[in-house]
């Protein structure tokens, strides 16, 4: 007898969170991918200091690496562009083609499928450098989910 | 105008931002300001993306009064008005006694003078020169 009172009862009980469903989450959800979304951060490495800023659009996305100072540096546009989705890059402030940043900017678009606008003052012929400032951002880009791992990244 | 601000001027981390989010003609728009060491950054959207990009300096000449160089870098290079947009801000940057160049990108649905009136007075209350 006590297991049939106790089954009524959780036949009478229905999670928590239901309420949660449906229009108003999708539309904080909404809300929250159209912010603008701002992160900075710095890490320390031995030999040199790199400032982070990442400003997230909700079609495109911003990123800038200081090394060793808040100068602005050189600044790049990668984007996918037709007819088969491969990946262009343009120098727009300072540098070319081969300067730091701007091959950074074209890995970025191959994985996260969005255009990237990078500006970037790590100094020139210092592959180690830019290898970890690359390394380190796109790790912090994982944790904030600006990069989803695995099939979804840009086929390039 | 509803408006949203936060702003960031820590001494923690070397580049001091603020941003606010205000609704123009019914459309949501970010404003975003940057300060690097040797530039100032401006980021006006409506679209979710960087739009147009825009480099504005001052140039340094013998002449008492400064004369200023605005071009488009990317995007619309067929709208004067972001021109003048560009132009207004540097001149105030060196009117406020700062010599920094500006990277200003502006991504908007409607680029009508009063659009952009309403967008210039939004930037120079968060401005940070």
């Amino acid at each position: 007898m006590e297991n049939v009172n106790l089954e009524g009862k959780l036949s009478g009980m229905h999670v928590n969170g239901e309420s949660h469903m449906g229009g108003n989450n999708k539309d904080n959800a909404d809300a929250t991918l159209n912010d603008v979304q701002i992160t900075c951060f710095t890490e320390d490495l031995h030999d040199a200091t790199l400032h982070f800023q990442i400003i997230r659009f909700s079609k495109q996305i911003y990123a800038w690496i200081g090394c060793n100072s808040a100068k602005f540096g050189h600044l790049y546009a990668a984007a996918p562009t037709r007819p088969n989705n491969s990946i262009s890059v343009t120098s727009l402030l300072g540098g070319n083609a081969d300067n730091t940043g701007s091959s950074m900017a074209r890995r970025l678009v191959l994985k996260m499928g969005l255009s990237v606008v990078l500006a970037c003052n790590i100094p020139k012929d210092s592959p180690i450098l830019e290898a970890t400032a690359e390394r380190k951002l796109i790790e912090r880009l994982k944790i904030l989910g600006y990069i989803r791992t695995g099939p979804h990244q840009h086929p390039g | 105008m509803n408006t949203t601000s936060t702003s960031t001027l820590t001494t923690h981390f070397p580049v001091g931002h603020k941003k606010t989010s205000v609704v123009i003609k019914e459309n949501k728009t970010d404003v975003i300001v940057c300060r690097y060491d040797d530039y100032f950054m401006v980021m006006v959207t409506q679209l979710g993306c960087v739009g147009t990009i825009l480099h504005a300096r001052k140039e340094e000449g013998i002449l008492v009064d400064p004369t200023f160089s605005v071009s488009v870098i990317f995007g619309k290079r067929d709208e004067p008005l972001l021109v003048a947009f560009g132009r207004q801000l540097i001149e105030h940057i060196s009117f406020c006694g700062s010599s920094r160049p500006l990277v200003l990108t502006v991504g908007l649905k409607d680029h009508s003078p009063g659009t952009l009136k309403e967008i210039i007075s939004v930037v120079l209350e968060n401005r940070l020169w």
